[in-house]
């Protein structure tokens, strides 16, 4: 009997890749592409609900001779993830809604429908490895995408497989060629993050909470001394480590670093306040039977693409953490995402809630949210 | 794996043999453009006034009130909006219709409201059945068009289009039904049920995608959709689908032949189907139940499922079946008919439709319904571990 597992399609090259490689592996494939969002009337450029995703996503099935179906988590998804993302920016943080789509929608809801399906087994196109029940980077480091799973519960890891975790990106696309996968191998990677049209999140903000939310409202640019050195068009615009768009005239180059909900102040000041020598971080999940415990060395990162940052583990209390970096890391940034890592092994990770003790100075670059 | 199972009969029938055949020459030596002059026109022409005539013949109409057209959208959309344009010069603009309508009458109507119409949506029971008195009451003399289907799509539910089309005339408002589930289940006869306009599809009785045609009373007023040539005299333009539309016709006369003993067997299986469902699953709710049902629709809810996760284990099973409603995408959503008709959330979620027809068998009902409930038993058991 052959093992039968449901890949989850999004249309583009991995995911791709991932069902043609498993179907020649000799899997019983299924492929799905969720539903999960419609744009409705809002954007008339473009087909409703991904269209064209899904439409690329089938032809692929068809072409590898495995059934496809579209699956509606529109509800799921739009509470779970979209909710989130809104509530986040409303409270001056910059969410990774990927995380929380890996979190609940792909390894909870669309696990669900393969146990429906009995399916033994849950692949996606992602960039990271499934190695004996733990959760590993992916071997291209400049693609691994390890850093967005942290949050799926432990007992999936073993069901997760993850065909291009092996691969480089070029690899994949190679290979995409060789399968004859010609409607994706040369598809464009996507940056966006899929429910905000051309990347503007301020409108799927303005959409939920109204235009004149107070997240869109405007309010004033402070440095740390208190002073008023401009206004701003509302603070869900601006993240921490962002240069754009804030007020000139000053001596040094200036940085968002940090928002305050409250009285809907942007606080800006030169890169050395930007750095943060701790993080504290919440909805803390573990990857791995034995948990640091504090007073443990642990390798963290509080960013998709940065280099592993040795740490101490400070405090462990219910869901939250506080650790301790042995160097200053920059824009350590409110919801984003804080995860521990032993060398390949992805330990676990959080919710970042607010950096500790910030001073010195260093580089910085905006969070990359997409995966 | 055993022979798969269609019971998707609403969605789409397979061509007929007799269609394929009687279709056959007009894609070989008999290629002509009816409008040509030549003998090769000529024998198209024939054949398409043939076809309408056999088809009108079909419906107590006569030949000149028929027009041949793509299929059900089309005709829908005909009905609704050339009607419209034609009547609003008038001072009728109000477009009324039933929220359990196909999506291209629901979509025409509010295009004409886009283009103006002032548009109006009947009330309907938790059976189905469009309300009397909110049909006096939307239906008057400033209304343009009002469009009722005959039988629903995804409930089967039969309409008294006879007393609603009455009452329509007598405000002096067309009356357009959707007949694309009810021909070849019901009697259609124009000379007997007063509807202006009737619209049917083909591949629903065993002709090929792609054709359908329009009934539309003499003296009923209209303007085109199309511009361009004087086909179809001039109601909708364009070089006629001479192969399908002998197709159309072909199987409308066997349909129309066939029809009280398909509809006692089919009535049959479906009769046995529900109620061998329903003693295996105490509590699933059959939708439409109480109303007057075309008999090859079964719409059936079980608390605690949804219809998505059914729909992929019966086919992943070789059982094919419906919700009845798609998105463009192809997802499962939860149906406007069943939501429209008061069907609670968590069983109009869980709806599927089973339509029976020509490849639907005993032995096929038999295996339905043995695996649906134990189908059903493993979607509840994982609802209930995902709690």
């Amino acid at each position: 009997m052959r093992e039968r597992v449901l890949v989850a399609m999004s249309g583009g090259v991995d995911s791709s890749v991932a069902a043609a490689v498993l179907a020649r592996q000799g899997y019983d494939v299924i492929g799905a592409t969720m539903k999960l969002f419609c744009y409705g009337d809002d954007v008339p450029d473009r087909p409703c609900c991904s269209l064209d995703s899904i439409d690329d996503a089938r032809r692929v099935c068809e072409s590898i001779g495995v059934p496809h179906y579209v699956l509606n988590l529109e509800s799921a998804f739009s509470r779970d993830v979209i909710g989130n993302f809104v509530s986040e920016y409303a409270a001056g943080r910059t969410p990774i809604p990927c995380v929380r789509c890996n979190t609940f929608t792909k390894f909870r809801d669309l696990l669900r429908k393969a146990d429906a399906l009995e399916a033994r087994y849950i692949a996606t196109g992602h960039y990271a490895r499934s190695v004996s029940g733990e959760l590993h980077r992916g071997s291209d480091r400049a693609k691994d995408q390890s850093y967005f799973l942290w949050g799926i519960d432990r007992d999936v890891v073993r069901r997760m497989l993850l065909p291009v975790g092996e691969l480089t990106k070029d690899e994949t696309r190679q290979l995409a060629r060789e399968l004859g996968l010609r409607v994706v191998s040369e598809k464009p990677e996507s940056q966006d993050i899929c429910f905000v049209p051309d990347g503007d999140h301020a409108k799927v903000i303005a959409r939920h909470l109204g235009a004149d939310a107070p997240a869109l409202s405007p309010g004033d640019f402070v440095t740390s001394d208190g002073s008023v050195v401009g206004r701003h068009d509302g603070y869900a615009r601006f993240t921490i480590g962002q240069r754009r768009g804030l007020p000139g005239g000053h001596r040094e180059a200036m940085f968002v670093i940090a928002i305050r909900p409250e009285s809907r102040e942007v606080v800006i000041g030169p890169r050395q306040e930007l750095l943060g020598l701790g993080v504290i971080a919440r909805e803390i999940n573990w990857l791995v039977d034995e948990a640091p415990d504090v007073g443990a060395r642990v390798q963290l990162q509080v960013r998709h693409r940065s280099a592993p940052a040795p740490a101490e583990v400070l405090r462990l209390d219910g869901g939250e953490m506080e650790l301790a970096l042995d160097e200053a890391v920059a824009a350590i940034t409110p919801g984003q995402s804080l995860v521990i890592y032993d060398g390949e092994r992805v330990l676990g990770g959080g919710i970042i809630e607010s950096a500790v003790g910030a001073r010195g100075a260093s580089r910085t670059a905006l969070p990359v949210i997409a995966a | 794996m055993p022979t798969p199972i269609y019971l998707d009969h609403a969605a789409t029938t397979p061509v007929r043999r007799e269609v394929l055949e009687a279709m056959e020459p007009y894609f070989g030596s008999r290629f002509g453009n009816p409008s040509s002059m030549h003998r090769w026109g000529r024998e198209a022409r024939a054949a398409l006034d043939a076809a309408r005539e056999r088809l009108a013949h079909c419906l107590g109409a006569e030949s000149d009130e028929l027009c041949f057209t793509s299929g059900g959208t089309e005709g829908d959309n005909f009905a609704i909006l050339a009607t419209f344009h034609a009547r609003r010069k008038e001072g009728r603009t109000a477009v009324v219709t039933s929220p359990i309508e196909h999506k291209a009458i629901l979509g025409a109507v509010h295009q004409a409201a886009r283009e103006g119409a002032e548009e109006r949506i009947l009330d309907v029971h938790r059976d189905g059945l469009v309300d009397r008195d909110s049909f006096d009451a939307n239906v008057r003399d400033d209304t343009a068009v009002c469009s009722v289907m005959w039988v629903n799509n995804e409930i089967g539910v039969v309409q008294p289009i006879e007393e609603l089309a009455g009452r329509a005339k007598e405000r002096g408002a067309v009356f357009h039904t959707d007949a694309v589930q009810a021909f070849g289940k019901l009697p259609v006869d124009a000379r007997k049920v007063p509807f202006d306009i009737l619209t049917i599809s083909g591949h629903k009785i065993g002709a090929p995608k792609g054709i359908g045609a329009i009934y539309i009373r003499r003296g009923t007023p209209f303007e085109p959709l199309l511009h361009g040539g004087a086909q179809n005299r001039g109601v909708r333009p364009g070089t006629e689908n001479v192969a399908a539309a002998v197709g159309l016709a072909t199987a409308a006369e066997l349909a129309v032949e066939e029809r009280e003993a398909e509809v006692r067997r089919l009535g049959e299986l479906r009769d046995r189907l529900e109620a061998a469902l329903l003693e295996r699953i105490p509590d699933a709710v059959v939708n439409g139940k109480g109303a007057p049902r075309a008999p090859h629709v079964l719409n059936i809810s079980v608390p605690g499922t949804d219809s998505e996760s059914l729909l992929l284990a019966l086919d992943l099973a070789g059982v094919a079946c419906s919700s009845g409603s798609a998105c463009q995408s192809g997802s499962v959503d939860p149906s406007h008919v069943l939501t429209a008709i008061g069907v609670p959330r968590e069983l109009a979620v869980a709806a599927v439709r089973m339509s029976l027809g020509p490849l639907t068998t005993p032995e096929g009902v038999e295996r339905v319904a043995s695996l649906f409930p134990a189908l059903i038993a493993k979607a509840r058991r994982l609802s209930a571990v995902a709690g």
